[in-house]
């Protein structure tokens, strides 16, 4: 099974918003039952973060490293769809 | 779980039902021309034990206010999960004229949620559209979000919520303007463009299907009611004592004219907090006779909050932060003054 990165974006400290999405992650990770996958969170204030991403509106996901929801929490069943679709299951 | 299409269908109409329901009631109200304002006058107040001063207060506003803060919250809820939130990205690191004409254009449907801007202010920046547009997002934003316009035109008045927007796109555009040509704003552009490196960005939003995203903004609508009712309510009830205890000569001595207009707009900017109280304080004071300048330049103190202005020294400089806030602070002075002069009551 090929390795996934999830990047999580949103303020320091975190808002409410976005740790739904990390939620959101965690539990369709756990749903698919892979071992590979890494959650990272990144800042949405940090220079590095805008100018590598693009991303202005949290809370924001990235599949590896391509910015796919923005200023919204997607839902578990949306994040396995993403998931799946980048593992090719 | 696959849900069919059918389920999704039926999810999709009831909660349009549901949204049509909130935006009829609110037209309904209009027809018949109630009043979704608190209807009580400071008078009715005189002579109340003091625990029912804040019960009464909160009765009278509830009768009313009910379908107006559904309407208002279901309405940014919707607008903030449905406006296009890629072309803000898209677009921004073009030429000054689109950097400010998004800022100006999107602050008020993305900032309902008050944690959301210092974040895209720093975005802003970083994206290379300049510290202009950045300022004018920055004080674009509070003063003229969905939330508090809607709750400005059914709580004071619609006229001063449609004068509360062109003052703050004034305002902002010209704090935007003026810093960008300051030593210190230019510093900061410089030293941001040197590290700007012209990366080819991954961006590949996906669009859920409607009845996701209806719920999502019927969710989001939810988490603003939970984060912004509690103050609202404890707002209420201050305004409640205010009324009944702040004597009307008080308020008229002090809250009208120049020195009206000067007062409000120093205390406007402490007392702020993204919760909408200032609008039922301001309504509250109206009411009590302060004058429509000195309303005005205390609904636009707003943008000068301290807690913003924390966040943003640290990611510009305090002589940014300075000088947005003079020139807030001087808009809002200049724009109560012209506006009382203009509509007879300074």
């Amino acid at each position: 099974m090929p390795t996934l990165s999830v990047e999580v974006f949103g303020p320091e400290p975190p808002c409410a918003r976005c740790r739904a999405v990390e939620k959101n992650v965690r539990d369709a990770i756990s749903k698919i039952g892979a071992a590979d996958i890494s959650i990272k969170k990144l800042n949405i204030a940090a220079k590095e973060t805008v100018q590598r991403y693009g991303v202005l509106i949290s809370p924001a996901l990235a599949v590896n490293g391509v910015v796919r929801v923005m200023g919204r929490i997607p839902s578990v069943s949306e994040v396995e769809r993403l998931l799946r679709q980048a593992l090719g299951t | 779980m696959v849900l069919t299409e059918r389920i999704r269908a039926v999810r999709s109409l009831i909660m349009l039902v549901f949204i049509f329901f909130t935006i009829a009631s609110l037209i309904y109200s209009r027809i018949m021309a109630y009043s979704l304002a608190p209807t009580m006058k400071p008078a009715d107040f005189h002579g109340l034990p003091i625990w029912e001063i804040p019960v009464a207060y909160l009765m009278d506003y509830f009768s009313h206010g009910w379908i107006c803060l559904l309407f208002a919250f279901v309405v940014a809820g919707l607008v903030y999960e449905f406006v296009p939130k890629d072309a803000i990205t898209r677009y921004m690191g073009g030429n000054k004229v689109t950097g400010y004409g998004l800022a100006l254009a999107m602050a008020p449907f993305l900032t309902v949620c008050s944690c959301t801007m210092v974040p895209i202010f720093a975005g802003v920046l970083y994206t290379g559209a300049g510290i202009g547009p950045a300022i004018a997002f920055l004080l674009m934003a509070p003063a003229a979000n969905i939330l508090s316009i809607l709750l400005t035109g059914e709580i004071i008045s619609w006229e001063l919520a449609a004068v509360r927007i062109v003052v703050s796109v004034v305002v902002a555009l010209t704090a935007g303007l003026i810093v960008s040509k300051t030593p210190w704003g230019k510093s900061i552009e410089r030293e941001l463009q040197q590290s700007n490196p012209t990366t080819q960005r991954a961006v590949e939003i996906v669009k859920p299907p409607l009845d996701e995203r209806l719920l999502a903004s019927l969710k989001f609508a939810g988490y603003l009611g939970k984060q912004i009712l509690p103050y609202f309510l404890l707002g209420l009830v201050a305004v409640g004592y205010v009324e009944a205890y702040l004597p009307e000569d008080i308020v008229g001595r002090y809250l009208t004219g120049v020195t009206g207009v000067l007062i409000a707009s120093v205390i406007g900017g402490p007392l702020y907090t993204p919760t909408l109280v200032e609008i039922v304080l301001g309504k509250g004071m109206w009411d009590l006779g302060m004058s429509k300048g000195a309303l005005l330049s205390w609904l636009m103190g707003q943008p000068y909050d301290v807690a913003n202005a924390l966040a943003v020294s640290r990611i510009t400089r305090w002589k940014v932060v300075l000088t947005y806030m003079v020139i807030a602070w001087a808009g809002s002075v200049v724009f109560g003054l012209t506006y009382g002069v203009l509509s007879g009551s300074l």
